[in-house]
């Protein structure tokens, strides 16, 4: 039973990344997961129980990734701060890459009251307080400043990409990243 | 074409403003965040108006025409991911008043602006040099030497006056020990900025480039006369060096010659 509560739940996450979240619906979800509404409700309740699920499974992957390739590739706290967007590059220009969920998600669910808005909301700070982590472990006096100017050129680099595939944007996001990296620890 | 002046990024009235902001389009497109900065403290201002997600064709395509001007490598995107950066700024704004997110925003887009720009100067100090980059340097070089010949006792003469204002000489923090091939920080690269600004408001006395080596020469019309960040650290500290002997007078023409 658990096997076809993660069926449902990677074929909304490949779909809603391909196609959109609002663009996909039930029906196309349970057909393409080979299985039946009655069964996608009882797991998931409603359509947006089920996005939830999908932002905070796929928020989960991406912090793992990242996590394992910082911890297994780098020693000193300051290095993985200046390999961060190394990793995001590979990342984001991966094949597999569709963009990033709570992004995404928050476009299509631009109102302040919806709970997909709220949660993509939580997200963007989530991802905002792990760089301060990272600066705040390397001995960055602003790891709250270069934390937010990170996130904001992170933010910015994948809606690039989202929007033109190959732009080129998180090339220049790195090197953009590096210079104010380097810029705050020499502070 | 119609416009949603509601709008805040799609306002005709903010390109009148950033078109007014600034003699350089790297300062046109940073006075981007101040401006919303400002705006968005203004009382009862989202009373009026909104931030939409609408693609804000006329602020790209003026910020698209800047990063050309600048000679950015790739001025669609970086006019895309200012813009990007300044509407997720402004949102944050909204949500968050305390978080100072349109002056972090501004650090990141001068470091994307440098990102894009710091290769171009490099290729054009380098020995190829581009044709066109050649003829502007010679260009600027004899104008240069011409104005140094007119004014020369004219200087000499504003040099012992009370009005040579000495702000850029005190300033020493950017003399950098470090003569090596790093690229610029953010950090040097906003303290240039600010310098260049300061010189624009002035009417400043370039010093002679007539007897300067060849390198110096380069660095000195497109780092110090053209305004043009250097491309390294080495260069930034001739640059510098260049920069203080560049003597400004802030005083205004009118209030000067009333005395």
């Amino acid at each position: 039973m658990t096997g076809l509560r993660e069926k449902i739940l990677t074929t909304a996450s490949n779909l809603f990344q391909t196609q959109g979240i609002n663009s996909t619906g039930v029906d196309t979800i349970v057909a393409v997961a080979g299985t039946t509404k009655m069964t996608l409700y009882k797991y998931f309740g409603s359509k947006e129980v089920l996005i939830l699920e999908v932002l905070k499974q796929g928020h989960q992957d991406f912090q793992n990734w990242l996590n394992d390739k910082l911890s297994t590739n780098t020693k000193q706290p300051t290095e993985k701060l200046q390999k961060l967007f190394d990793y995001i590059e590979e990342w984001v220009t991966s094949p597999d890459f569709h963009g990033v969920g709570f992004i995404k998600a928050s476009a299509e669910f631009p109102k302040e009251d919806n709970p997909v808005h709220q949660l993509s909301s939580q997200q963007s700070q989530q991802f905002k307080q792990y760089i301060h982590h990272l600066a705040t472990e390397a001995n960055i006096k602003d790891a709250e400043g270069l934390a937010l100017q990170l996130s904001l050129l992170f933010e910015g680099a994948v809606q690039a990409e989202q929007m033109k595939r190959g732009s080129g944007a998180i090339k220049y996001a790195k090197t953009a990243a590096k210079f104010l990296i380097d810029g705050a620890l020499k502070h | 074409m119609n416009y949603d002046d509601s709008d805040l990024l799609s306002s005709s009235w903010l390109i009148y403003m950033l078109a007014k902001s600034s003699d350089t389009p790297e300062g046109r497109l940073l006075s981007l965040f101040d401006i919303l900065n400002d705006w968005l403290k203004a009382p009862n201002m989202l009373k009026h108006c909104h931030l939409s997600n609408a693609n804000h064709s006329l602020l790209l395509d003026y910020c698209i025409t800047q990063a050309q001007t600048l000679g950015a490598e790739n001025p669609e995107i970086l006019a895309e991911h200012i813009v990007l950066i300044a509407r997720n700024a402004a949102q944050q704004n909204i949500t968050h008043p305390s978080s100072n997110s349109l002056t972090h925003a501004k650090k990141a887009a001068s470091a994307l602006i440098l990102a894009q720009t710091q290769p171009v100067i490099t290729k054009s100090i380098k020995p190829a040099l581009s044709k066109p980059v050649t003829y502007s340097i010679a260009a600027t070089l004899a104008l240069a030497v011409c104005a140094s010949l007119i004014w020369a006792p004219f200087l000499k003469d504003q040099q012992s006056t009370e009005h040579v204002n000495a702000e850029l000489n005190k300033d020493n923090t950017l003399i950098i020990a470090k003569k090596d091939d790093q690229p610029l920080t953010a950090h040097d690269a906003t303290q240039m900025y600010a310098k260049y600004e300061l010189m624009r408001q002035g009417t400043c006395q370039f010093p002679e480039a007539l007897l300067m080596p060849d390198k110096h020469k380069a660095i000195y019309l497109e780092n110090v006369v053209g305004g043009k960040l250097p491309s390294n650290l080495e260069d930034l500290a001739i640059a510098n060096d260049y920069l203080e002997k560049v003597k400004c007078n802030f005083t205004p023409m009118l209030m000067a010659a009333s005395k």
